[in-house]
């Protein structure tokens, strides 16, 4: 017969001895620190508790003796199941590895009708076409996207303005349906454009083939006039009209923004937001300049530094948190990234902030020439004249040449933050993650000096704030919670 | 003018402090000041050397640094005490998901 109930001696009152199991602290104010497992789950403890659980001495009838079980950080002798539930959960945060790329990029060309000072590509003027991607090297991309394992297959189009070559985005997905109908995989497609040039016709082919639009507003007016000119200063304009447009074709929900921080962004936090806000969107990404391209040769990177982006970044979390408790659900997608490391099992595989990086293996792009970079960045270096991160081209090299090249597997190698210097020991490494084309671009090193490194305190700011108002105020905390469930 | 290098050495009991968290120790400090590491007879020694900190600047690191120093021998405490059952939860987690050949 199966027995109901646990033996008696798993009722006896606990001995008092326990094992240690893997974890991180990191000093938070002057007596306290922060612990983090595995897989991120984390709990504050007092400097002398934390000197108390290392020498063994916690006693079991201790406050923070539950919690440290409960949370995996010790065990006792009885305890069956935890390294399960630690192997378990651990593999559910990498689960998505195993699939391979699922966000393929293709640059359909370089020309674009705006000339923002921090675009991160080397733009073209409108009307030079050899910088289009033709047919025959989309053909050839289109090999190696299916050639990836994911059931997930994500095409973006960038550029450039990809409306500039519309022609090939409509031969691109046609074609990539036509190979699907054997395929089977989730197929999606997006467009990043600034809308400028957007038509009935565009608009009516993406509706058709469920096309969704990636558009840009770095906030009001005169700051996104002023981040983005073109000819006619009036991409705002453009963007407002574009914007309506797409919605009533597309509908609501089919149309998402992105916005850039430049200098000028700065003091403006808060008016970026009620910017987004008046035109129905319910989230942002307060994205930070990164350091290439334009943004490198018109010095507006050097502009501002991660301390002055994380005062822009606190300021607006503030309002964001304001508005949320005044019952507007709004989100900022970069905290979101980090919460949904935090507060549940799950990594969202965003390719700036994992472990091993996303280079490649979660994201790839195929250049308008027919280039394969690890990454969007890793064009843009190359643009610079840097060629470490080019995996190759799409019509000299096949898949395994691509993504078994030295260049990808080095860098995926050398960006495992878990064994990076400082990031080893880090509590916050189960919710960063490494940036090797950042490092690479700012310090001529894949791995980078983290003591040095504005991307590492970029992220520890972040986290730090995010520890902060988590736990001050419960209310954030639950509204963090529903972000991270959603 | 030759500007005056600023200089601390300490001198640490290598039976309290090991090397490996003395070097972690220095890395992180690597923004605020150079360190060189070495070892006379029982003690690690560390030479830091600062650039244009005021005096109380230079006290004020000195001391997170000897803060950093503790934490970071605790840390190895911790990390050898649980290498082992590390090594079995990341096995074991890896185990089912078909990557290993």
């Amino acid at each position: 017969m199966t027995e109901k109930f646990l033996p008696v001696q798993d009722y006896l009152p606990d001995s008092g001895t326990y094992e240690l199991l893997p974890f991180k602290f990191e000093p938070v104010g002057a007596d306290e620190v922060i612990l983090t497992n595995l897989t991120g789950e984390f709990l504050y403890l007092k400097r002398e508790k934390l000197d108390s659980l290392v020498s063994h001495r916690l006693a079991p009838s201790d406050a923070d003796y539950r919690a440290l079980r409960a949370r995996h950080f010790i065990r006792q002798p009885n305890d069956r199941a935890t390294l399960d539930l630690l192997a378990l959960k651990t593999r559910t945060r990498l689960s998505r590895l195993a699939n391979f790329t699922n966000l393929h990029l293709f640059v359909v060309t370089l020309r674009c009708d705006h000339a923002c000072h921090y675009c991160q590509v080397s733009r073209q003027s409108e009307d030079r076409q050899s910088f289009d991607m033709s047919e025959e090297t989309a053909d050839r991309a289109l090999d190696l996207v299916f050639r990836s394992p994911n059931p997930a297959i994500k095409i973006e189009f960038q550029g450039g303005e990809p409306l500039l070559n519309f022609p090939l985005v409509r031969y691109v997905v046609e074609k990539a349906e036509q190979r699907n109908r054997v395929e089977r995989r989730d197929l999606q497609f997006v467009v990043a454009t600034t809308l400028s040039m957007v038509t009935d016709e565009i608009l009516e082919f993406c509706r058709v083939h469920g096309i969704h639009i990636s558009t840009s507003l770095d906030g009001p007016e005169d700051l996104h006039n002023r981040n983005r000119p073109r000819p006619g200063r009036d991409s705002h304009r453009k963007f407002t009209d574009g914007l309506k447009k797409a919605r009533d074709v597309l509908g609501y929900d089919a149309v998402s923004a992105v916005m850039t921080t430049s200098p000028a962004s700065l003091p403006r936090a808060r008016e970026i937001v009620d910017e987004y806000i008046e035109h129905g969107f319910d989230s942002i990404f307060l994205r930070p300049l990164s350091p290439y391209g334009f943004a490198i040769k018109t010095k507006s990177y050097q502009a501002y530094d991660a301390g002055s982006w994380l005062e822009f970044y606190r300021a607006g979390m503030d309002y964001i948190i304001d508005l949320n408790k005044r019952g507007v659900r709004f989100v900022e997608h970069y905290s979101s990234v980090i919460l949904k490391k935090m507060l549940t099992n799950d990594d969202p595989m965003f390719v700036d902030l994992m472990s091993p990086c996303g280079a490649g293996i979660s994201a790839v792009v195929f250049n308008y020439d027919g280039d394969v970079y690890a990454s969007d960045e890793s064009r843009m270096l190359n643009e610079m004249g840097d060629a470490t991160f080019k995996l190759g081209n799409v019509h000299s090299d096949s898949y395994r040449d691509i993504f078994a090249s030295d260049a990808l597997l080095s860098v995926l190698e050398d960006s495992f933050a878990s064994s990076a210097p400082m990031c080893s020991d880090c509590a916050f490494e189960p919710w960063c993650g490494a940036d090797p084309v950042f490092h690479h671009a700012t310090q001529g090193d894949i791995l980078g000096r983290k003591p040095e490194s504005e991307f590492c305190k970029r992220m520890m700011g972040m986290i730090r704030y995010l520890l902060d108002v988590m736990r001050a105020d419960p209310q954030a905390k639950s509204i963090f919670m529903t972000w991270v469930n959603s | 003018m030759m500007k005056k290098i600023k200089m601390i050495r300490l001198e640490l009991d290598r039976s309290i402090y090991s090397d490996e968290a003395v070097q972690k120790a220095a890395y992180r400090f690597i923004d605020r000041f150079a360190a060189i590491v070495s070892r006379a007879d029982n003690s690690i020694v560390v030479e830091i050397t600062f650039g244009t900190e005021s005096s109380n600047q230079r006290e004020h690191v000195v001391a997170d640094f000897k803060k950093e120093l503790l934490d970071q021998n605790l840390r190895l405490r911790i990390k050898t005490e649980t290498e082992a059952v590390r090594n079995l939860i990341l096995a074991y987690a890896f185990s089912k998901s078909g990557l290993q050949e």
